[in-house]
């Protein structure tokens, strides 16, 4: 008896037989196809626009990212962890890659998809956010950054003392912007890519509520008064050796030492961040309640981003 | 009356809710701010002592939550403080069993965040058969006791187990109800090999029809007779047993609520619902062990039924979620292939991920990551409370795709100690004293002091912060309170003469002492000191105090009197990096000397460049407390001092 089985299937496979001929051949040509299709497709759906939405805590995030997701908004409280969500584009707004569209083809496309996450404000949570905005995996198309107009106003304050509202937004806005910043200049390849960032003043609907233009202005110049007090505060401690022990090390000082703008001369504006490539627009509306402005504003902006 | 119910995903959304009396959205906002977030009150987390879920209370409302950790859900049950609600714990036990295994699949799907959760009705009746049981229940305790031979299924010495002590006959009723329900679905035309089931219809004829069996007055059996009575009423079923008119009124009650509340097209949801149960409970059913076949079988001939009566869908999912408990309960010490082939699993599943996590997978990783704290100094207590917190994050969590336990304990242990360290609002002193000293209204200086034991470097970080203003410019003001220890004035001296020099280089500024010597009352000159300080324009006082044990009651004491006169906008103290487990307990004395409404708010470590990477003391003050790290001494220069990078700690405690 031969050290093979003549009938056995594995003989058959791999002998000079037609089926398995053809069957090699079918192989070779479709293995390409096939991984094409596969590599292509997950390329794809990484590229599913995703906008990251921060801001401080209950000024209306995941208010309004329900709200965009469904059309009619969820009950919300304190988030603790991040939520990704995937919406469309509301028929009524047009996305900007598609401006030269007749409307006719316009109709019939399917909307757009795109992802919005939202991240927990409270103070001790924000790294989720900062993580995310910071991460080249999956680098956000655009920024919202959520704060509560109602809560602004520097005349309300109960306490006497500064408004603690005021402040901690300003402060997150400030840390962000600065993150940003650090991240365009520290970047080694093409700087072309513009980040947009939304200032979405909520809660719009309330009547002590601050209108868009005057939330910018008190924006910046709490942002103004944060900048000047951070140049001048302590660095914070860093790691010297390999992580041996806590230190200052000047070295880092530099980098910790970067100011939000380039300097801390005259006063901040939202403008001067396009010189690192962010785009800054504050546009009003709400995100709960039946009168006010509603998320049209907002759709309209992350509808010029796409 | 219950006010609220609301369930919460942790991301913030509610996905159901049912309100009889609105309550402000505030109070919620504050337990999950305080409870999960800042996790103050520790023992308000102390979960399942006694059985019992945990209580948050604030104006006057009561808050009892538990929580669905696999699937990031939190139940929350409000109610006003006055009432005291005793089926609210079977409730929530029960409103997550239905409601996680109704809406598991809607729950998991990514990117999405609304449940489309038509849990109402399952919710009312619910609340329905709580209060009928709390209410049947009621008299019986008082009435005659009849004692009866125990049940001897697994499944009701598990819920018996698992009950609370005596004080809860209602609850444990319900729960022995339901699984007598699984027994009662286990008549089906499909045969069971299982040797243990058939003994527990056996009890329920028992039950009534023969008293005085069992020990006297024993909690188990005094169990069994509350189960016996009160079963018919939610199952319905025409035993023996029912004869009793209690049981028929019940039944007929439930049949007329089917009729009204019920109509077709609340037919067609449940038929929509009770679809993916059915197979969920199908691919459950598939990974338990051994007794599922029956389950299994009750489960699919059941399918029709379900349609019919929610009632019956809903005690189905509750008793297989008892079951289910059970199971994985015993599952430990019964069945040697079982044991070993889950043994294997784990272990392979241990290194590919995709692992739910046990208290008994964690104990071993958990004891390391102890003693890793220790070794960086935490105090232990600290060290506990971390790996405490840790261990309630992750049980019943799975673990990623390609984590081991070690990566993902890891993880979590960094987000602890990150959310630990990160100050509920972070501190920016400068702006606060620019905001005090060119406030227009009211001018006055802005008030600094520090306290801490003998020894630590209270002066020199006090001289290290006065070199810090001096250089934005600040006049500052000095006041030696140290009146006790000799020489202490004339360290301060030596500090400002050099501070001046330097001011005098830099050309703006000014540092000056204030000091009255020895042995006068340091809360006096404290006073004193802030007064001149007004008078003279400064911007800023740093108040020096005597160094004090603090286990030294007198000297402790004094520091309420000090608070009060003197006023300070910040009391900082000063611990050691080196000190160990003392700083939990320095931290905690200190922060309570200031009297009944002020604290301190806010620490400095000195001689952080000593201990290399065993910067534990940091953690160790702020678990103590809540109460942040806002300066970091790091050598021996007026330059050397340092604001906390979260990060650059994290990243040395880990390594
Ligand atoms: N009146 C009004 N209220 C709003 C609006 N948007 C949000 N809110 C309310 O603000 C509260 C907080 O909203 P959330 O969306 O939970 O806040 P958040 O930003 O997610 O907060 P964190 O999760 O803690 O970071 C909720 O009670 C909302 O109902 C709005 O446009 N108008
Ligand atoms: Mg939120």
């Amino acid at each position: 008896m031969a050290w093979y089985d003549e009938d056995s299937w594995l003989t058959q496979a791999v002998g000079p037989n037609i089926w398995a001929v053809i069957g090699t051949i079918l192989l070779a040509l479709t293995l390409p196809i096939v991984l094409h299709w596969f590599i292509y497709r997950s390329s794809v759906l990484a590229k599913t626009p995703s906008f990251l939405v921060l801001g401080p805590s209950g000024s209306g995030k995941t208010a309004l990212v329900t709200k965009l997701e469904t059309g009619h908004g969820s009950k919300t409280h304190t988030s603790q962890i991040p939520l990704t969500v995937q919406s469309h584009l509301p028929k009524s707004t047009v996305p900007k890659s598609w401006q030269y569209r007749s409307t006719a083809d316009y109709e019939t496309k399917a909307p757009k998809p795109l992802l919005l996450t939202d991240t927990p404000g409270h103070a001790k949570l924000r790294h989720y956010a900062y993580n995310s905005l910071a991460s080249t995996t999956n680098p956000p198309t655009g920024i919202l950054f959520v704060v509560d107009a109602a809560d602004l106003s520097s005349s309300g304050t109960a306490t006497g003392g500064a408004n603690f509202a005021l402040s901690d937004t300003a402060e997150y806005l400030h840390d962000v912007l600065l993150s940003l910043q650090k991240a365009y200049n520290n970047a080694k390849t093409s700087k072309a890519k513009e980040i947009p960032f939304l200032v979405a003043a909520n809660k719009l609907d309330l009547f002590t509520a601050l209108p868009a233009v005057a939330v910018k202005s008190t924006l910046e110049k709490d942002i103004t008064r944060i900048r000047e007090t951070r140049a001048r505060g302590l660095l914070g401690v860093s790691t010297i050796g390999k992580g041996e022990g806590l230190g200052g090390n000047d070295e880092e000082g530099d980098d910790e030492r970067e100011v939000l703008g380039g300097t801390s001369e005259g006063d901040f504006k939202f403008a001067t961040m396009e010189e690192w490539n962010v785009s800054v627009e504050v546009v009003g509306g709400n995100a709960v309640g039946e009168d006010g402005p509603g998320v049209e504003g907002w759709w309209e902006w992350i509808g010029a981003q796409l | 009356m219950l006010d609220t119910f609301e369930i919460i995903t942790t991301s913030g959304v509610v996905l159901w809710s049912k309100t009889y009396v609105p309550v402000a959205s505030s109070l919620i906002n504050n337990l999950i701010r305080e409870v999960f977030v800042e996790e103050r009150g520790a023992n308000a987390r102390a979960e399942n002592s006694g059985g019992q879920k945990p209580t948050y209370r604030r104006d006057g409302y009561t808050l009892k939550w538990t929580a669905a950790k696999d699937l990031g859900l939190i139940f929350v049950a409000v109610y006003q403080s006055l009432l005291q609600i005793r089926w609210i714990d079977k409730l929530l036990e029960n409103v997550r069993a239905l409601f996680t295994e109704l809406y598991r699949d809607q729950i998991t799907k990514p990117n999405c965040s609304a449940v489309d959760c038509p849990f109402d009705q399952y919710f009312d009746r619910q609340i329905q058969e709580l209060e009928k049981l709390d209410k049947d229940a009621g008299p019986q305790r008082g009435g005659p006791t009849i004692d009866v031979t125990p049940p001897t299924s697994d499944s009701n010495d598990n819920s018996a187990d698992d009950m609370p002590p005596p004080p809860k006959p209602v609850l444990r009723t319900l729960n022995s109800n339901t699984s007598h329900d699984t027994t009662s679905t286990d008549v089906t035309p499909i045969p069971t090999p299982d040797a243990s089931r058939p003994g527990t219809p056996r009890a329920n004829h028992l039950l009534t029809g023969r008293p005085g069996l069992g020990g006297r007055g024993s909690r188990r059996s005094r169990k069994g007779m509350v189960a016996g009575n009160s079963a018919p009423v939610s199952s319905g079923d025409e035993t023996p047993a029912n004869a009793s008119k209690k049981g028929t009124k019940g039944a007929k009650k439930m049949r007329k609520w089917d009729a009204n509340g019920h109509a077709d097209e609340d037919d067609g949801t449940t038929l929509d619902y009770s679809a993916p149960v059915a197979s969920s409970n199908l691919s459950n059913a598939n990974v338990e062990d051994s007794a599922e076949q029956e389950k299994w079988g009750t489960r699919t001939a059941k399918g029709e039924y379900m349609l019919k009566d929610i009632g019956d869908e809903m005690n189905a999912i509750l008793s297989s979620a008892n079951s289910n408990a059970g199971a994985t309960n015993g599952d430990a010490a019964s069945g040697l292939v079982g044991s070993s082939i889950g043994a294997i699993s784990g272990l392979f599943r241990n290194v590919v991920g995709g692992k739910t996590l046990t208290k008994e997978d964690l104990v071993k990783p958990l004891k390391g990551m102890e003693d890793h704290l220790l070794k960086k100094n935490v105090a232990r207590e600290a060290a506990v409370r971390l790996c405490n917190s840790v261990e309630r994050d992750l049980i019943g969590m799975k673990t990623g795709n390609f984590t081991s336990i070690d990566t993902t304990l890891r993880t979590a242990m960094e987000k602890a100690l990150r959310k630990i360290l990160t100050p509920t609002s972070p501190l920016d002193l400068l702006r606060e004293i620019q905001s005090t000293v060119r406030s227009s209204t009211k001018r006055r200086p802005y008030v600094i002091s520090i306290v801490g034991v003998n020894g630590v470097g209270k002066s020199t970080n006090l001289s290290k912060i006065a070199f810090f203003l001096l250089q934005n410019h600040y006049r500052v003001l000095i006041a030696a309170g140290d009146t006790f220890r000799s020489g202490a004035v004339e360290q301060l001296r030596v500090h400002v003469n050099n501070l001046k020099e330097l001011t005098q280089r830099q050309g703006k500024g000014a540092v000056d002492l204030f000091e009255k010597g020895y042995g006068k009352d340091a809360a006096h000159i404290a006073r004193d000191s802030v007064e001149y300080a007004a008078a003279h324009a400064y911007d800023v006082v740093l108040i020096d105090t005597a160094g004090r044990r603090h286990n030294d009651a007198r000297l402790m004491s004094s520091l309420e009197k000090f608070a009060e006169l003197a006023k300070p906008d910040k009391i900082l103290m000063v611990g050691e990096a080196l000190v160990g487990s003392d700083a939990v307990q320095q931290a905690r004395h200190f922060d309570a000397a200031f009297g009944v409404g002020r604290r301190l708010d806010g620490f400095i470590v000195s001689k952080c460049d000593t201990v290399g990477d065993m910067v534990g003391t940091l953690v160790s003050m702020v678990h103590a407390t809540g109460i942040p790290v806002l300066f970091l001494g790091t050598g021996q220069h007026y330059g050397d001092l340092r604001v906390l990078r979260v990060e650059s700690v994290v990243g040395l405690l880990m390594q």
